[in-house]
């Protein structure tokens, strides 16, 4: 097996292990399915609304996002997808994309088959339920979204959004001590939150002024998470984690 | 035919404090922001803070090289009004 399929096969168990127990012979079903290895560019669709997959995709490393463009242009980004996600499992079962799914920076993905995760779920019924549970944790993530769009102060918002990207990666083991990699250009928080750019840039000051958070190059570290997480309204509940790591 | 006339004012909470009201004729239809050096790219450009009225509802958060730009923006928005 090559390196970047083995990496691949390990981010995978890694981001099902925050959501059930695998035992070792469902992770070495897992490592059977095949995979198809790309590289993608910043910016780059992997899968349109309106398409018809025949495969989903893992992001193996980068970082990838699911968004719609509507009227004049515009876009709202829904979710935010790391190391071990598969952001379009849906298209198993729901045939028609209804959104699209982009990478926001270079990004590493492994194409799978809907074909042969079908086959590996049939017989593999605790995998099965390992992916049920992920899209049911995904309808959460939604949830706790429109909670904030509707009803949350842009602090809240975004303060909420730094608590949820630093809970995942920290889940998968990607944050490195209190600092996460920080790629979200504050044009996509702002079409993430219903933000204007403006906006976001002065929370993201106030957060910064407040101590709260350090924002250096690519990485953001957590100055106080205890005041962040209060700040936020956050609580992690929503995102079903095994072992809560933060 | 409406005429737009500014009044500079202060707002508070920002670093980017100088704003201008905008009238047409005597109703309050924005409040435009000049953003300061904190906004990186975006600083020196204006920012519709705050519309006022239907033609100008849901501005989706323009901003403007120049407050004449601005402002010839608004009027053209009030003017189909």
């Amino acid at each position: 097996m090559s390196s970047a399929a083995k990496t691949a096969f390990e981010r995978l168990a890694m981001k099902l292990n925050t959501i059930i127990r695998l035992t070792d012979e469902e992770l070495r079903s897992i490592s059977s399915l095949p995979l198809i290895i790309r590289e993608l560019r910043p910016d780059q669709d992997i899968v349109r609304e309106g398409d018809r997959p025949t495969q989903c995709c893992l992001i193996i490393e980068g970082l990838a996002y699911r968004y719609k463009i509507v009227g004049e242009g515009r876009r709202q980004i829904f979710s935010y997808h790391i190391s071990g996600d598969t952001p379009d499992m849906q298209s198993l079962h729901l045939e028609r994309m209804d959104h699209n799914v982009g990478t926001l920076i270079a990004t590493k993905v492994a194409f799978i088959p809907h074909h042969d995760v079908r086959i590996l779920t049939a017989k593999q019924p605790r995998v099965l339920a390992a992916l049920w549970r992920d899209g049911l944790i995904d309808a959460a993530i939604f949830r706790e979204w429109m909670v904030g769009m509707g009803r949350r102060t842009a602090l809240t918002r975004i303060a909420h959004l730094i608590c949820e990207l630093y809970t995942r990666y920290a889940a998968v083991r990607l944050n490195d001590g209190q600092s996460i990699p920080h790629h979200l250009r504050q044009t996509d928080i702002g079409d993430s939150l219903g933000l204007s750019t403006v906006h976001v840039n002065r929370v993201i000051q106030k957060l910064k002024t407040s101590k709260l958070v350090a924002i250096n190059g690519k990485a953001l570290t957590i100055l106080d998470w205890s005041k962040l997480k209060e700040v936020a309204e956050f609580d992690a509940n929503y995102l079903h984690l095994r072992e809560m790591a933060a | 035919m409406k005429y737009l006339n500014l009044q500079p004012v202060q707002v508070c909470g920002y670093p980017d404090s100088e704003g201008q009201l905008v009238f047409a004729d005597e109703d309050l239809v924005a409040v435009l922001v000049h953003l300061s050096e904190d906004f990186g790219d975006d600083a020196g450009d204006w920012y519709i803070e705050a519309a006022f009225g239907p033609s100008l509802t849901d501005p989706l958060n323009p901003m403007f090289h120049s407050l004449d730009e601005a402002v010839r923006w608004i009027d053209r928005k009030i003017q189909k009004q």
